[in-house]
């Protein structure tokens, strides 16, 4: 059958705020988002954590309602407030039944604007953060993916973790939590977006009601858009976990930026290398024919500045070096060779007949809406996706391999008991031992 | 999507549309009809999960479900998933103590080639050694990924193992290592005979879709599918607990930790509605009793009360697990004293009329936001049939939430969070080098 997409409004405020919205009618839900178009990016390099810690402790309380008194009132609607920060962008998420519209509403803007960044709060979410940092050691995919980005990045904006860093959370006070918000959420790098059971115009109105005259703070930080001036030398990293079974392996080298024009093209190829589950190269030599993972996935994280490429899997110990063996030759595959008439074709038609599947849910299209604010994709970006899926062609997808994979600059990180695997990861090359996490 | 100018919610209804159609060869199937986008949901329940397993096979319900992805007489390894997956499908499976079940989100225009591949291998499953052995592998690589190195998977298995004496849920879904190393494609064979039969299967089809015409279709690829008489499956029941029962796991660890279960109810039972609004109460949200008691606070890491959302619940009865994370440097059993304290408050002054009102509202509205998934729909008719034989159920979630009142919530509390009918595992850290002086983990 025929289906219109989801029409995305556009409109902005007096304060010069933006407002999208898409009016959603499969159930009565309503998701709210405040993006604030910067994130941990600008963290401070010796308080890596302030801009997500910021982000929660506007949930905490604001100038009229305290941490219970909010979340009673916003739980007794059956809805849920939740705040983070992310690379390029601080989010505050409010969702829950479209009839609460107008209450739903209200809230957002008295959470955004008048937050209580009470003291007693801060001192108990910096106890809460500093166990459940502790706690994350015991995790050891996260502790892979931290470890590698802070080996990749070292002390550039992408390297830290973004909910903080053990070593440095006595650094963080609520006066840097209370800076970053002051700096970041103003209505020149804010964007409103709402998506649920409510007409446009009721939307408008009632955002320019609540959020017309909000000044907010600012100016914001300078978009961090360049790519580090120094990176990790490529080789073989190794960092003993002796009480593990599994190793831990991340290969990776520096992407690029969302702004790309090699965007989809190199979407398409990634999906043929390793994002596109059975459909990749990597699951199909080393899940399918090995038997050596239970998964593996590549992926390029592209933001405003180049993100990382990374594979990531984990293998029984002693496996590894032949899993980071075989992931080069993958890798090197497809640089060289591009891929198939058949692989693109599959590749093209899964993405374009996927699409309608990312439109049953609010949440699922909010993600969209921000991400085409975010990087300024356009507003008609929905209705021109599946033809620039299509354009993609062998010649292109090929020279995407060329020019973004970097076989001879891969950087392994491999985070496993040494006894067993440090050995065999020699013969592949000098293996660089790592201290602690 | 049609766009409509329908934004009253009151005007909404959460009712699943649904029509049930049987095979002659006793396969059932549900076809949920919405036509808003151009989409299916194609769910093949197999009623085959680790229940049906026996000692010395553990996990190979699970296995089983791997090796259906590995070809057919006309179709190579993974090759059902990237033909699928190339018209733009979502594809993948899940196994459970009670059931195997299949999926396939797909544009609507290719709901009948998901049927043909699906009832090729049903029929024409192809498995030799050069299959089977990288998929044990495989499993093998999951089962360290979800139980060995995750921080609390070894701990959740002692704790089943302990809480169940003569169930079958007291094995993991996965298996024991031991099971996966000594499993041959023999038994996989067998036990895919035993259990791979129209007479077994719940098929759904969720979305853009008309019932008679999913019908014809399903009658047109499987109708033809011969079906073995089916035995009445055997009722196995876990005897009344009587006396709290505890064991301690010795790992690598940051943190303290103890996991505790309750036998409750199954699927079926009304009870669980009550139990739901009591878990919201008690660890939903953050206005929930123990998130103010216990983490805001910082004593507690977590402090989560764990029921299988609906309609994951066991068929037959389940845990209600409590997990008690210490905080660094809290102690654990001063924890654990104030953890019993707070479930002996609760069962003596029950609750109040505010609590029971937010964690009703939060349950609504969780479901009502699920209902937006054709998915989800779909699993919820799948599921409600195959493990009460009603799949009317359903519908009847949100009425059953709204009719649970303050008295249910303390009868349950006192039902079932009883000492006596507990189960505790402690995790407690060790040293690499004590644990390396434990043995090998497994």
């Amino acid at each position: 059958m025929a289906y219109s997409l989801p029409e995305i409004h556009q409109a902005t405020l007096p304060s010069g705020m933006k407002l999208l919205g898409v009016e959603y009618d499969r159930v009565p839900w309503l998701s709210l988002t405040f993006m604030a178009k910067r994130g941990a990016e600008t963290d401070p390099p010796d308080k890596p954590g302030v801009a997500d810690w910021a982000a929660e402790l506007l949930t905490l309380g604001t100038a009229r309602r305290t941490q219970l008194q909010l979340a009673e009132d916003i739980e007794s609607r059956g809805a849920s407030l939740n705040a983070r920060s992310g690379w390029d962008a601080t989010l505050v998420n409010l969702e829950g039944l479209s009839e609460d519209f107008a209450e739903l509403m209200a809230t957002m803007a008295e959470v955004v604007q008048t937050p209580g960044f009470p003291e007693d709060e801060f001192s108990l979410l910096a106890e809460r953060r500093r166990a459940e940092l502790v706690h994350q050691q015991d995790d050891p995919r996260e502790m892979a993916n931290i470890r590698y980005l802070r080996l990749f990045f070292g002390d550039s904006p992408y390297g830290h973790a973004v909910p903080g860093e053990l070593p440095r959370l006595d650094n963080i006070g609520v006066a840097d939590l209370k800076e970053f918000y002051r700096r970041e959420f103003t209505p020149a790098t804010g964007t409103l977006v709402v998506v649920g059971m409510e007409a446009f115009a009721r939307v408008k109105e009632e955002a320019a009601r609540l959020w017309g005259s909000w000044t907010g703070g600012g100016p914001a930080s300078p978009p961090y858009v360049a790519a580090p001036a120094r990176l990790c030398a490529p080789g073989i990293y190794l960092l003993d976990r002796p009480d593990l079974t599994q190793s831990e392996i991340r290969v990776g080298h520096l992407g690029m930026p969302r702004a790309h024009p090699d965007y989809f093209p190199l979407k398409l190829m990634n999906y043929i290398l390793g994002e596109g589950g059975f459909s990749s190269r990597l699951m199909a030599r080393i899940r399918s024919d090995l038997g050596f993972t239970y998964g593996i996935r590549s992926s390029f994280s592209c933001r405003r500045a180049p993100g990382p490429f990374i594979v990531n899997t984990f293998t029984p110990a002693a496996n590894t070096a032949q899993v980071v063996d075989e992931i080069r030759a993958v890798i090197t595959e497809v640089h060289q060779n591009g891929v198939t008439d058949q692989e693109l074709a599959e590749a093209q038609s899964f993405y374009v007949g996927h699409f309608p599947l990312g439109l049953e849910t609010s949440r699922g299209i909010a993600r969209q809406v921000m991400s085409i604010d975010l990087y300024d994709l356009g507003t008609d970006y929905l209705k021109r996706y599946c033809d620039q899926i299509r354009g993609v062609t062998l010649k292109t997808a090929a020279a995407a391999a060329q020019d973004h994979l970097q076989p001879d600059n891969l950087v392994t990180l491999v985070m496993g008991p040494a006894s067993v695997c440090a050995e065999s990861l020699r013969n592949l090359g000098p293996v660089k031992i790592l201290d602690e996490i | 999507m049609t766009p409509s100018r329908n934004f009253d919610p009151a005007a909404w209804q959460p009712e699943i549309t649904l029509k049930r159609f049987t095979l002659a060869n006793g396969l059932t199937l549900f076809v949920l009809p919405d036509h808003r986008l151009p989409i299916v949901s194609l769910q093949i329940h197999y009623k085959v999960g680790s229940r049906h397993e026996l000692p010395g096979i553990t996990g190979i319900s699970h296995l089983f479900e791997h090796l259906m992805f590995r070809g057919t007489e006309t179709l190579g390894p993974e090759e059902f998933s990237r033909i699928l997956q190339a018209k733009g499908g979502e594809i993948n499976a899940f196994t459970t103590r009670d059931n195997t079940s299949y999926f396939e989100n797909l544009p609507a225009e290719h709901l009948e080639l998901g049927l043909r591949l699906e009832a090729d291998r049903l029929l024409n499953l192809k498995l030799d050694d050069n299959t089977f052995q990288p998929e044990r592998q495989v499993v093998i690589s999951e089962r360290k990924l979800r139980s060995v190195d995750s921080p609390f998977g070894l701990v959740e298995e002692q704790l089943f193992a302990t809480a169940y004496t003569q169930h079958p849920y007291g094995w993991p879904v996965v298996g024991w290592d031991q099971d996966l190393h000594r499993m041959t494609l023999d038994d996989c064979l067998a036990y895919y005979r035993s259990h791979y039969h129209p007479g077994k299967i719940t098929v759904v089809i969720a979305g853009d879709v008309e019932p008679e015409s999913a019908r014809d279709l399903v009658d047109r690829y499987f109708g033809q599918i011969p079906a073995p008489a089916v035995a009445p499956e055997p009722k196995v029941a876990e005897p009344p607990q009587r006396g709290e029962r505890r064991a301690v796991l010795k790992k690598v660890s940051q943190v303290e930790a103890l996991f505790a279960g309750f036998h409750v109810v199954g699927l079926d039972h009304p009870d669980l509605y009550p139990l739901n609004v009591l878990a919201v109460i008690l660890s939903g949200g953050k206005a929930s009793r123990f998130h103010q008691d216990f983490v805001r606070k910082g004593k507690a890491i977590a402090l989560d009360v764990e029921l299988a959302p609906l309609p994951f619940s066991a068929q037959d009865s389940d845990l209600l697990i409590i997990a008690a994370v210490a905080a660094p440097g809290q102690s654990l059993p001063e924890l654990e004293q104030d953890l019993w304290a707070a479930l002996n408050r609760l069962a003596q002054d029950g609750v109040t009329p505010a609590e029971l009102a937010r964690a009703k509202k939060l349950l609504r509205s969780q479901a009502v936001r699920s209902l937006a998934h054709n998915f989800f729909r779909g699993l919820l008719v799948g599921l409600f049939h195959l493990k009460t034989g009603d799949a009317q159920l359903a519908n009847q979630i949100l009425s059953s939430l709204e009719a649970v009142t303050a008295d249910d919530i303390l009868r349950v509390a006192r039902t079932y969070l009883r000492e006596d009918n507990r189960t505790v595992v402690v995790l407690k850290p060790v040293t690499p080098e004590e644990s390396a002086a434990l043995g090998a983990l497994q």
